[in-house]
């Protein structure tokens, strides 16, 4: 076995700058760095989880990885092979399966998509129809796998970029943002079939804003801000960074912005996240005050109306949250 | 709004430049050395394939665009007349083609260092004037018959090089075939480009009407298009509105 | 176990893609569109161009010249603009990363693509020359119809393949559209469409002869005059070794862009 060979991914020091430019008659030039230089490892048979907010970087580390685009510095082994060097061998051994609704030929049926990405991968005509029958049933598309992809409902399609991630039977699959825009049965769905992927042996590097899928499905986690990886740990390791704070969940309708910036101002508070939109806001307050300040923050907040006000114990969506801000 | 969309997809500017401005070459290659006055046909042409160009292809595309944004929904949900806004986007596609028609008569002119001498300009802008509006208002009808039809790209494609022909925009059409004629009068813009050329060679003859009458015509030949696009745009939203065939592309 | 040709990648990728383009092509595609384009677009743009002719030259001495000369430059309509739109019309629908992303040779895939269009230039031609001959009065009593259908063959393969090569800027840029409306019309006025190269001014006729159609128009006369495939044999050969220019140019390019867009991540830009 050569060196390189032990892990699935092997990441070290990646950099990406992106170069935009501004402006019609003057351009002005900007370097964005997108991916402040990463490092780490995938097992073989791991799921691995990448989470970090919107921008944080995680897709463009999926895009090196999966040979869309050429890191600025720094180097990766996926599968033992290197991802600038040896493009054509990573895109043979990985299957990628993107959320979102582009990626498929609209105009014709679901089984002419697979049938023609099977010829792309050269996956044995032996082998063809029967992997093609087999990955549809698996995903449940068989009975529509003839209609046309521009009459699939939203999870079909999702559903259908699975089957075709597959098509090669990659050893290694990526996945970005999977569940994104799907409705809760569907998501769910989609989650099953993840687990089952990883029981039958195949490793998977899965990127998400959802925490809690994160924490349902991951082995080990890698925490991106900022281009930047913050702490990569398992879940329960990851909780530990907040295993002395307590949250208070506030549920409320008047909380305005200024309130949040009041709330962090104070020493006690190490985070404040809300959601204010609606009717029912929400916020959640890390304090290791506990439910001791709670009538601070009742105070605080006397201008609006609050429906229930109560402390929980931290999850990993306030570890990430930590970690994020 | 839908200028803005233009310009940041330029790509649907080019075929538009580039056609009249090859067109307009090639003729004046063909021409050879002949004078001036015959030279015109080339630039006016050019001119005119120019604007032709932009009404009709303004119109197409940036349908199509907002079909495929799924915008065009907003569109229609609008309180102001579908008829309003399609208009003033047929107008400023119209003015557009003004500004590309300018661009090529500039630059063959410029390339090939002939010179465009209007007899009476005042008569010559205002022929102008009242041919963009005619071709403005066809625009408009075909942007009923687009928002109907799928393949509204397809069609533009189609309808350019018959309207070079039929409105005799490089040569008279006295040289096409006879039955053809009608077809050719009852388009305004053919008495605007005749229009055009009284306006600026003394000593052009055309379609033997005379300045005036072809105004006359152009105006009314408007005002019947407009008549008719209005109507159209009134049926197409009612059909729309009940089938909600619209998104579906 | 016998290996067949369906087991070479190359092959495979190619034939499945044409296959594909077919499939997908017509099933949006209805039938009426198809034959508006195939029928109507090559009769009016070469009565634009006859009936300039004939004001310019009532004699109408150079309206066979014309008339041949646009019924091959139609061809341009698939083997240029469709072909090289090919590759941004794969960005435009978010398909080309699931490409990308394949193993697959781009090279192969695109042609594999573009081989429908190879065929609908030559119907087009085919319509065009009709037209000529029917509409405008072309004599073609004397014309070898071997060489001509030869002539037609290579011209569309020669010209799909120049369309690629055009083609290959889309993997990384946007203007694969302009490019492909420059090279449609271009041809008017370089490829001795209209007029022979040598009326062109000579810094400009190297261009033409870059062009395989420059060399189709020139043999499809000779052919409809009764010129045989023997004596058109030199020409052909010109042309032939155009459209190989193109496809090697081609081949470097797709591979230089795709290169180009991997490091500026362009894949999903459009």
């Amino acid at each position: 076995m050569t060196d390189g060979q032990e892990k699935a991914i092997i990441v070290s020091d990646l950099r990406r700058v992106y170069h935009t430019s501004k402006g019609i008659l003057r351009k002005t030039r900007q370097a964005v760095e997108a991916v402040k230089g990463i490092s780490f490892d995938v097992e073989f048979g791991e799921l691995f989880g990448l989470v970090g907010p919107n921008g944080a970087g995680k897709t463009t580390t999926i895009k090196m990885l999966t040979t869309l685009l050429t890191p600025t510095s720094g180097a990766a082994k996926v599968l033992g092979f290197d991802i600038v060097e040896d493009v054509v061998e990573i895109r043979r051994r990985i299957g990628i399966i993107f959320g979102g609704e582009r990626g498929l030929y609209y105009r014709v049926s679901g089984r002419e998509n697979l049938r023609y990405f099977a010829d792309l991968y050269g996956v044995p005509l032996s082998k063809r129809e029967k992997r093609i029958a087999q990955l549809l049933d698996m995903v449940g598309l068989s009975d529509r796998a003839d209609s046309k992809v521009e009459e699939y409902s939203r999870g079909m399609k999702q559903r259908l970029h699975i089957a075709k991630g597959l098509i090669n039977d990659p050893q290694l699959v990526f996945m970005d943002e999977p569940t994104i825009g799907l409705d809760p049965q569907a998501a769910r769905d989609t989650r099953a079939m993840i687990k089952q992927l990883v029981e039958k042996g195949k490793t998977i590097l899965l990127t998400t804003h959802y925490m809690f899928e994160a924490d349902e499905l991951c082995r080990r986690i890698g925490v991106i801000s900022n281009g930047e990886i913050v702490a990569l740990d398992t879940p329960a390791g990851l909780k530990r960074f907040v295993k002395d704070i307590t949250v208070i969940e506030v549920e409320a309708f008047g909380i305005v912005d200024a309130d949040i910036l009041n709330l962090r101002r104070r020493s006690e508070v190490k985070s404040v996240s809300a959601n204010l939109e609606g009717e029912r806001q929400t916020m959640r307050i890390q304090t290791p005050k506990g439910s001791e300040f709670i009538p601070e923050v009742t105070k605080l907040l006397s201008a609006a109306k609050i429906f229930d006000i109560r402390t929980k114990e931290p999850t990993l969506e306030d570890a990430y949250l930590r970690l994020v801000s | 709004m839908s200028l803005l969309h233009f310009f940041a997809d330029p790509q649907w500017i080019i075929p538009n430049i580039i056609a009249p401005f090859v067109f307009t070459i090639v003729a004046l290659v063909l021409f050879g050395n002949v004078s001036t006055s015959v030279a015109l046909y080339a630039v006016l042409g050019g001119g005119m394939m120019g604007m032709w160009g932009n009404t009709l292809y303004g119109s197409g595309f940036a349908l199509a665009f907002d079909r495929w944004n799924g915008t065009i929904e907003y569109v229609l949900a609008t309180p102001s007349r579908l008829v309003w806004i399609i208009a003033g986007r047929s107008a400023s596609n119209a003015v557009l083609g003004l500004v590309n028609a300018l661009a090529i008569v500039l630059v063959v002119v410029i390339g090939y260092g002939t010179l465009f001498v209007v007899a009476n300009p005042v008569l010559f802008i205002l022929a102008l004037i009242v041919t963009l509006v005619s071709l403005s208002a066809l625009g408009v009808i075909f942007c009923s018959a687009f928002l109907l039809s799928r393949s509204a790209q397809v069609m533009t494609n189609g309808l350019e090089m018959p309207i070079y022909v039929a409105t005799g925009s490089m040569f008279p059409i006295a040289l096409l075939p006879f039955w053809s004629h009608p077809i050719s009068l009852s388009l305004g813009p053919t008495w605007g480009i005749d229009a055009m050329r009284y306006a600026s060679d003394a000593a052009y003859s055309g379609l033997g009407f005379g300045y005036w009458t072809d105004l006359l015509v152009v105006a009314a030949s408007t005002a019947i298009y407009m008549a008719i696009g209005f109507w159209l745009f009134v049926v197409v939203e009612k059909k729309v509105r009940r089938d909600a065939s619209l998104t579906e592309y | 176990m016998a290996l067949t040709l369906a087991d070479w990648p190359p092959y495979r990728i190619f034939w499945s893609s044409a296959k594909f383009a077919f499939k997908a092509l017509f099933s949006w595609l209805r039938p009426p569109m198809w034959l508006t384009q195939l029928l109507v677009l090559p009769l009016f743009q070469m009565a634009f161009f006859v009936y300039l002719s004939r004001f310019v030259n009532p004699s109408g001495a150079a309206v066979a010249f014309i008339a041949v000369g646009n019924a091959l430059q139609v061809a341009s309509f698939s083997s240029i603009f469709a072909v090289c739109n090919l590759t941004s019309e794969e960005k435009w629908q978010g398909t080309l990363t699931s490409l990308i992303v394949t193993p697959a040779n781009r090279f192969p895939l695109f042609l594999g693509r573009a081989m429908f269009q190879i065929l609908n230039s030559m119907a087009t031609v085919i319509v065009g020359l009709f037209y000529a001959s029917n509409v405008f009065g072309v004599d073609m009593s004397q014309t070898d119809f071997f060489a001509l259908a030869v002539v037609i063959l290579v011209t569309s393969a020669a010209m799909t393949g120049f369309g690629l090569m055009l083609g290959s800027v889309g993997l990384f840029l946007r203007t694969a559209m302009i490019i492909a409306n420059i090279f449609l019309f271009i041809g008017l006025l370089i490829c001795g469409v209209n007029f022979p190269v040598t009326d062109l001014p000579t810094w400009l006729q190297p261009f033409s002869y870059a062009i395989p159609m420059t060399y189709g128009t020139m043999a499809a006369r000779a052919a409809v005059q009764g010129s045989s495939t023997i004596e058109l044999g030199p020409i052909i050969l010109q042309e032939l070794g155009a459209g190989a220019a193109s496809i090697l140019v081609g081949y470097l390019l797709f591979l230089g862009f795709e290169a180009l867009a991997r490091r500026r991540g362009a894949f999903e830009e459009f």
